[in-house]
């Protein structure tokens, strides 16, 4: 709005002048691609659930292939042995989680992520409930060909990542192990992060997270089967 | 507020209005790269506090006040913040030389119509960061006098002077232009 008291036709053809600019058209995309890379996704956004929605026909065909012989080599190494997941493989997980470089699915419990993750994948080890979860997000991801169900929690702040997979799938470390309550928990550390891994009812289970060992067991604690 | 309402309300209400951030930035930056990094920052800090965001309040003038402190804190660092006072401005109205310039603009609206947009910002560009700001506001964004007051810390009475000093200092920018066209007389000499 012009100020009232200008009634001069020049300050009143500047004013819509300058009114003109917010028609000015702008590109954006570079700034959306941009903060892609930082933002976490639009819920209900199926393209960055599913990057191959956003490719053309030659790259999603060739996108197709990869993902054919990725599922073919899933096939053959489900038959072999169970796998030890390293703190760096890890701890590239929890973060990939965190900064929204993974693909993630938007939940608000670990009920929703069991529902979320049993739709994508059947054979998804279910993850156990925790009282009070803040559960954030969610996904299925590939330790060395096995697949590991992901959930993105947050407890008192800090960002925890739970990793739940079969434990015939999984072995545990030969790391520092501390004994709670009956349970044995095996201790590592990549960085700022800290791990903690257990196997319960026939599932192994990590936690990850910049929490110290005491407090991811206190989490650990609390994990119903 | 949980994560997810968060990022259903960065979505809702704030991310539909990127292009006025973008555009705005373009303004003040006066080239893209520039303008993108700015608009980039301004929107992940918005991200970042969309708890402190009021709900029913606008959200156009809270993300323009974020992009200013951005705007300011790297006009800071570089050492170039533009504060200015009333005194430094040019154009005074009483100024003869303001008699002159404005005698010559015969019909300004079809005048300043055949400049393109790139020239207008680029004539912004030549005003001080305050003025610049409160003509943004003010005219671009038609953000009321009481909100623009509000985010530039100042008084209504004092956003009203800039804005219509503002204008005279752009209008005396572009004046070198109007005269190369031939768009304006020229006035009587002797």
């Amino acid at each position: 709005m012009p100020d009232p008291n200008e009634s001069s036709d020049l300050q009143q053809a500047m004013h819509d002048r300058l009114g003109r600019l917010r028609a000015m058209p702008v590109d954006a995309s570079r700034l959306e691609q941009a903060l892609q890379s930082h933002l976490p996704q639009r819920p209900g956004d199926l393209r960055g659930r599913l990057p191959f929605l956003r490719l053309n026909p030659l790259r999603a065909m060739a996108a197709s292939v990869l993902i054919l012989g990725v599922l073919t080599a899933v096939l053959v190494s489900s038959f072999t042995g169970p796998v030890l997941a390293s703190p760096a493989q890890m701890a590239q997980l929890h973060n990939d989680l965190v900064s929204g470089r993974a693909p993630v699915m938007q939940v608000d419990s670990i009920e929703s992520a069991n529902r979320t993750l049993a739709g994508q994948s059947p054979q998804s080890p279910a993850i156990p409930s925790l009282p009070e979860d803040h559960a954030m997000a969610c996904c299925m991801q590939s330790v060395k060909n096995k697949k590991v169900a992901c959930v993105l929690l947050k407890k008192e702040g800090v960002p925890i990542t739970m990793t739940v997979a079969n434990a015939a799938d999984m072995r545990l470390p030969k790391s520092p192990t501390i004994t709670r309550n009956g349970v044995t928990y095996h201790v590592q550390s990549h960085g700022p992060l800290n791990m903690l891994m257990t196997e319960r009812n026939g599932r192994w289970v990590c936690l990850i997270g910049e929490s110290q060992p005491d407090r991811l067991m206190d989490i650990a604690d609390q994990l119903q089967f | 507020m949980n994560q997810q309402a968060a990022i259903r309300r960065f979505y809702a209400e704030i991310w539909p209005l990127r292009d006025v951030v973008l555009r705005t930035a373009q303004i003040l930056a006066g080239n893209v790269p520039d303008a993108e990094d700015l608009a980039q920052e301004t929107l992940l800090k918005a991200f970042r506090f969309i708890d402190t965001f009021r709900t029913g309040t606008d959200a156009k003038a809270w993300l323009l006040a974020i992009l200013r402190n951005t705007r300011l804190d790297r006009l800071r660092i570089r050492g170039s913040a533009g504060h200015i006072s009333l005194d430094e401005m040019a154009g005074d109205p009483a100024d003869e030389a303001y008699e002159v310039e404005q005698s010559v603009w015969e019909r300004p609206a079809d005048v300043l119509n055949k400049f393109s947009d790139a020239e207008v910002i680029h004539a912004l560009q030549a005003l001080p960061e305050e003025i610049r700001w409160t003509l943004l506001l003010v005219d671009v964004e038609e953000i009321d006098h009481v909100e623009a007051a509000r985010m530039l810390e100042a008084p209504v009475g004092t956003i009203k002077s800039r804005a219509h000093r503002g204008r005279q200092m752009l209008r005396t920018a572009l004046l070198p232009l109007a005269r190369d066209r031939r768009l304006v007389r020229e006035p009587n000499r002797g």
